[in-house]
C-alpha cells in the first residue's frame, strides 16, 4: 500500500521526504505514476509537490536570468513569450515532448529529475547553461547541467531533494534551434541537436547520445567564426561524435547514431546562420 | 549478454588470487552489495542492490563457484532472485589471472540473463550499466588491494 501526502510548501516537502524513508516527490506524474501503474516501482510514499505555489511560474528575475518552476508543465513552456532569442528552442523541445496529453501533465521538475537521456528538455538546457535549483534537507543548491547529470539516469539528487527551479542566464539575440529525429512524432528522440547562434559562433548540445548532452566548448571555441566552412562544420561534428557514448536500442543502433550526429549538427547550424 | 574486460592490480598473483576468495572483501568491492555469507567452500550468499533511474531492485544471490585452478582461474555461476517479485539475473562469469610488468592481469567475461523490472531499460543500456558497476568495482578492488599491500609492509 502507498500514501499520498500534501505538502504546502518547500520546507514541508522536504521535512516529509526526509522522516519517510523511500518516498519520492511526485510532480506531473507524467513519467512516475506511468511506472507505478507498470509496477515497476512501488513507493510506499508519494509526496505531492503540486500545492506547493513556490514551485509555480515562470518569472524574469532582477539580474535578467529567468526562473522556470520546476512545476511548469510542458504546455506552459511551449506557449511562454519570455523564451526568446536563443532561449526559443526550449519552447521548441517541450513542444515536441510526447503528445498533448503528457505536455498538459508532465512537468519540467519531473522530466529534469528523472534525467532520461533521451528526453527533450536535457540538450536544451545545456545549450541554454540553464543550472538547476534543488531544494533539500541542507538548503538549497544550484548546479550546472554537466554538474547535475553523472551517469545514466544518475543525477545528483540526493536522498529527500527534488528539483525546485530551472535558471536561464539572461537570453540572447539568438536564433536558437532543437532538431529532433524520432521514429514517429512523440517519440523518445534517437538523436536531438540543440543548437543556439552566439555572435559568429554557436553552443551546441547533442542529445540521446550518452548518460548526458554532450557538449564541446573547445570545440565550439575553434568553429567560431568559421560557421559557413564546411570543413570546419564536419570537424566540429566528428568533434562531437568522439564525446559520445550512444546505446544499441529499439530506436537505433549506436552506430546509426554516430553517423547521425554529424549530420544533424551540420543541419542545425545552417539553421541558425542561414535567413 | 556477453561482456568482457580486464584490468591490472597492483599486488602480486597469489594476493590477487586469496582477495578474490574472499568473500568480505568482495562484498566490499562489489557496488551495492549488502551483505554475503558463506554456505559451503565453493557456495556464497548474497544481498546486492542494483539502482537504475526510479528502480531499485534487491537481489538475493547465490553464487557457485564451479571450478576453480587456483591462483589461475575460477568459473562461477551467480543467480538471484528479487524477493516476491519476478525479476531475476543469472550469470556465468570466468576470471583468468596472470602475472603482468605492474603486478596481476585478470580478464573476466560474462554471460548476463537479466529478466523483470530492470529489463524495461533494455540490454543496450544494461549494458552501460554493467561497465560502469563494473568500473566501480575494479577501482574498489585495486584500492583494497593496495590499503592491504601498505597495511603488510
Amino acid at each position: 500500500m502507498s500514501y499520498v501526502l500534501n505538502p504546502a510548501t518547500v520546507e514541508q516537502a522536504v521535512q516529509m521526504l526526509a522522516s519517510h524513508p523511500g518516498a519520492r516527490p511526485l510532480s506531473g506524474g507524467a513519467s512516475l505514476v506511468a511506472m507505478k501503474n507498470a509496477r515497476l516501482i512501488e513507493p510506499d510514499c508519494l509526496v505531492n509537490l503540486a500545492g506547493i505555489a513556490a514551485l509555480r511560474g515562470i518569472a524574469r528575475q532582477a539580474d535578467g536570468s529567468l526562473r522556470i518552476g520546476g512545476l511548469s508543465r510542458h504546455r506552459d513552456l511551449a506557449e511562454c513569450a519570455l523564451l526568446a532569442g536563443d532561449q526559443a528552442m526550449i519552447r521548441q523541445a517541450a513542444g515536441v515532448i510526447a503528445n498533448r496529453v503528457v505536455r498538459n501533465m508532465g512537468t519540467i521538475g519531473g522530466a529534469v529529475g528523472n534525467a532520461d537521456p533521451a528526453a527533450d528538455y536535457l540538450p536544451v538546457l545545456a545549450c541554454a547553461e540553464a543550472r538547476v535549483e534543488l531544494a533539500g534537507p541542507g538548503g538549497t543548491r544550484h548546479l550546472t547541467m554537466p554538474d547535475y547529470l553523472l551517469g545514466w539516469y544518475e543525477t545528483a539528487l540526493q536522498p529527500g531533494e527534488f528539483v525546485a527551479a530551472v535558471i536561464l542566464p539572461p537570453a540572447g539575440p539568438g536564433p536558437s534551434v532543437y532538431r529532433k529525429l524520432a521514429r514517429t512524432p512523440g517519440d523518445y528522440a534517437t538523436v536531438s541537436v540543440a543548437c543556439a547562434r552566439v555572435g559568429e559562433g554557436v553552443r551546441v548540445a547533442v542529445g540521446a547520445c550518452g548518460p548526458a548532452p554532450l557538449r564541446s566548448p573547445v570545440a565550439e571555441g575553434a568553429l567560431a567564426g568559421r560557421l559557413s566552412d564546411p570543413a570546419a562544420v564536419a570537424a566540429f561534428g566528428a568533434a562531437l561524435v568522439d564525446l559520445s557514448d550512444p546505446v544499441d536500442d529499439v530506436r537505433g543502433s549506436a552506430d546509426y547514431r554516430r553517423r547521425l550526429i554529424p549530420r544533424m549538427v551540420a543541419a542545425a547550424i545552417r539553421d541558425v546562420t542561414e535567413g | 549478454m556477453q561482456l568482457d574486460g580486464s584490468f591490472v592490480v597492483c599486488a602480486p598473483r597469489l594476493r590477487v588470487w586469496e582477495a578474490i576468495r574472499d568473500p568480505a572483501l568482495m562484498a566490499a568491492c562489489v557496488p551495492g552489495c549488502q551483505s554475503a555469507e558463506r554456505i559451503t567452500d565453493t557456495a556464497y550468499r548474497a544481498v546486492v542492490t542494483v539502482k537504475f533511474g526510479p528502480i531499485s531492485a534487491t537481489f538475493n544471490v547465490v553464487l557457485d563457484i564451479e571450478n576453480e585452478v587456483p591462483p589461475d582461474s575460477l568459473t562461477a555461476r551467480a543467480k538471484g532472485e528479487e524477493g516476491s517479485r519476478a525479476s531475476t539475473v543469472s550469470a556465468l562469469s570466468t576470471l583468468t589471472l596472470s602475472d603482468d610488468p605492474a603486478g596481476t592481469r585478470v580478464d573476466w567475461s560474462t554471460d548476463v540473463a537479466i529478466a523483470g523490472r530492470l529489463g524495461k531499460y533494455g540490454l543496450g543500456l544494461m549494458r552501460k550499466k554493467i561497465e560502469s558497476l563494473s568500473a566501480e568495482f575494479t577501482a574498489a578492488f585495486a584500492a583494497r588491494l593496495a590499503q592491504t599491500n601498505q597495511g603488510a609492509a
